[in-house]
């Protein structure tokens, strides 16, 4: 358990010295604020910038508060997804291709703690940064819409952190299977793109996907509840232990490049 | 002897060719040993074998003080051929990082780390950050982080060959001074390295073992007369050298003309001595050089890896 703590104190550290701490919540909070004023300002902003004739009017439904904070879940459903994905990459191949993985592991370091200490300081960051985000988004909803209660917010993040738990899961076992940083970011976000398509497409066949995850996310913050919701977050769960389980008797097969 | 190390019947294959053909051999505790071949000998094969860091295909690595079930890797440090470290953190941090991973307490870990800088000479260096390191540097810090639970095997890949003559220097005496305190397995292509350092000395040649032994006793079980005659290079001489090559004596094993002299490497010495100074004499050759001296090492290492 100590190692385990020094392991994720090393985390910790490469993420401040590395400014992932400081960009990775920059991206989130300037994407989860600019979604509610944006949706508020859109119609001067449509009437200033088009060249449009005098007496043009425009009849825009406003939307409400939380279709407000489900809009914007959309938006880190794209981007957001990219930006953890893309910050935790290289966690085992960067080790492994620079050689400390091999430099680390001949020390008497279980090889579970070495992936999971990497799987805690990811969701770490996602949760920390996700969540100052969503709570821009709540502010500003708040500010120029009308009160959200606390519940359907709270709810919908946890559901939504989870989602980008699970991503940043995906990222972390195709970087300890694939030699390239890139393709593994790229693998990451094809399996979810597919996990979320799958399930809107065929709902009752993937009813236990964690390509869900997004939707009970923006359906609880809509309606306070979320339908199915116990068994895709078990399963999610489980998902994310088989991963890193597999992840790390992929890295105890191969701790390093030139032992392949 | 107590051996420290014992490898039986260790095998290596990839995709179907044999890196590492079932080398049997022990290391004596306290003793020094190289692991000597060309490249592509398998060497750090072996040596990634006995880190753990590579699966073997067959065979087994056992050390003395390894109960059942122990982890291994708790007795070894290792340095790798090229050590790599985080470049954001700084020698110190890497240390005690290091050494906190090898279930050293925080104190006991930064006295250990403060030492170690010290003793590889890097102590100033302690606050910077590795990544502006230099090789020597890094080669000593990642000396250090081998060395910070106090193994009680040093497994070092080739710790001089990327070096330039002084860090090379450097390093050397640093490990003759280890070489005292623990028990050090170290591979290198430079017989030279070997020789200054080590005890014992284990010849690879292309999978498999070429040589194994104590260094002196393979030194005198394989050494021979070597005779070294030079000359002007003027017709005479020239022509009384080309002349003795086909009239050789019976004491003669080999021997090969060198640009204006000889090269012989006899049995007897003293008949040696004794004819060819005569004979020189008397047929006034121009000598420059002449040398009465033994096979070294590396003839036989190129004996043995070129055979």
């Amino acid at each position: 358990m100590t190692q385990w703590f020094v392991l994720y104190c090393r985390e910790w550290l490469e993420l401040v010295r590395s400014y992932k701490l400081i960009w990775v919540p920059i991206v989130f909070i300037l994407l989860g604020a600019s979604q509610p004023i944006t949706t508020y300002f859109l119609p001067e902003i449509l009437a200033s910038a088009g060249n449009l004739p005098e007496g043009t009017t425009f009849e825009f439904p406003v939307p409400t508060a939380v279709e407000v904070l489900a809009q914007t879940l959309g938006q880190f459903g794209t981007l957001g997804v990219l930006v953890v994905a893309l910050s935790s990459m290289g966690a085992i191949s960067g080790e492994r291709v620079s050689g400390t993985a091999s430099m680390i592991l001949v020390k008497p370091v279980s090889y579970g703690a070495f992936v999971t200490s990497k799987w805690a300081a990811m969701l770490t960051l996602s949760t920390i940064s996700f969540a100052m985000g969503y709570g821009a988004a709540w502010y500003y909803t708040m500010a120029l819409f009308e009160a959200v209660g606390w519940r359907e917010v709270g709810g919908s993040l946890l559901l939504f952190a989870l989602w980008l738990g699970f991503v940043g899961t995906l990222t972390i076992l195709f970087s300890s299977l694939l030699r390239s940083a890139a393709a593994a970011a790229f693998s990451a976000l094809a399996v979810s793109v597919l996990l979320s398509l799958s399930a809107s497409m065929l709902p009752n066949a993937f009813a236990w996907s964690p390509g869900n995850l997004s939707k009970l996310a923006a359906s609880f913050v809509m309606n306070h509840t979320a339908e199915g919701l116990w068994l895709v977050v078990l399963v999610t769960f489980c998902a994310m232990a088989a991963a890193l389980t597999a992840s790390a008797a992929v890295l105890r097969k191969r701790p390093s490049l030139d032992a392949a | 002897m107590n051996h420290l190390l014992k490898v039986e019947g260790l095998a290596k294959s990839f995709a179907g060719s044999k890196a590492v053909d079932g080398i049997h051999f022990t290391i004596g505790e306290g003793r020094c040993m190289a692991l000597l071949g060309p490249n592509g000998a398998g060497k750090t094969t072996t040596i990634r074998m006995i880190t753990g860091l590579l699966e073997p295909t067959s065979g087994s690595i056992s050390f003395r003080y390894q109960e059942p079930g122990m982890d291994r890797r708790k007795l070894i440090g290792y340095l790798p051929q090229i050590p790599a470290f985080y470049g954001w953190m700084s020698g110190k941090e890497f240390l005690v990082y290091a050494g906190r991973l090898c279930g050293m307490s925080a104190r006991a870990a930064e006295a250990s780390s403060k030492e170690l800088l010290e003793r590889v000479g890097i102590a100033d260096a302690g606050k910077r950050r590795i990544g502006g390191y230099s090789g020597g540097m890094k080669q000593r810090l990642g000396l250090a982080q081998a060395l910070i639970h106090k193994p009680k095997l040093l497994v070092l890949d080739e710790p001089v060959s990327a070096l330039d003559p002084i860090g090379r220097r450097e390093v050397m005496a640093l490990l003759s001074e280890l070489k005292r305190e623990t028990t050090v397995l170290f591979s290198t292509h430079v017989l030279h390295d070997a020789e200054e350092l080590c005890d014992d000395v284990l010849i690879m040649r292309e999978g498999r073992i070429a040589i194994h032994g104590a260094i002196d006793e393979i030194r005198a079980s394989n050494r021979q007369p070597v005779l070294l005659l030079e000359t002007e290079g003027d017709e005479r001489s020239q022509g009384w050298v080309e002349e003795w090559m086909r009239h050789q004596p019976a004491f003669v094993q080999t021997a090969e003309v060198t640009g204006s002299g000889l090269r012989l490497v006899v049995n007897d010495v003293g008949a040696a001595r004794r004819m060819l100074l005569a004979q020189l004499a008397e047929a006034d050759v121009r000598v420059t050089k002449l040398e009465f001296g033994h096979t070294s090492l590396e003839d036989l290492f190129i004996k043995a890896v070129a055979r």
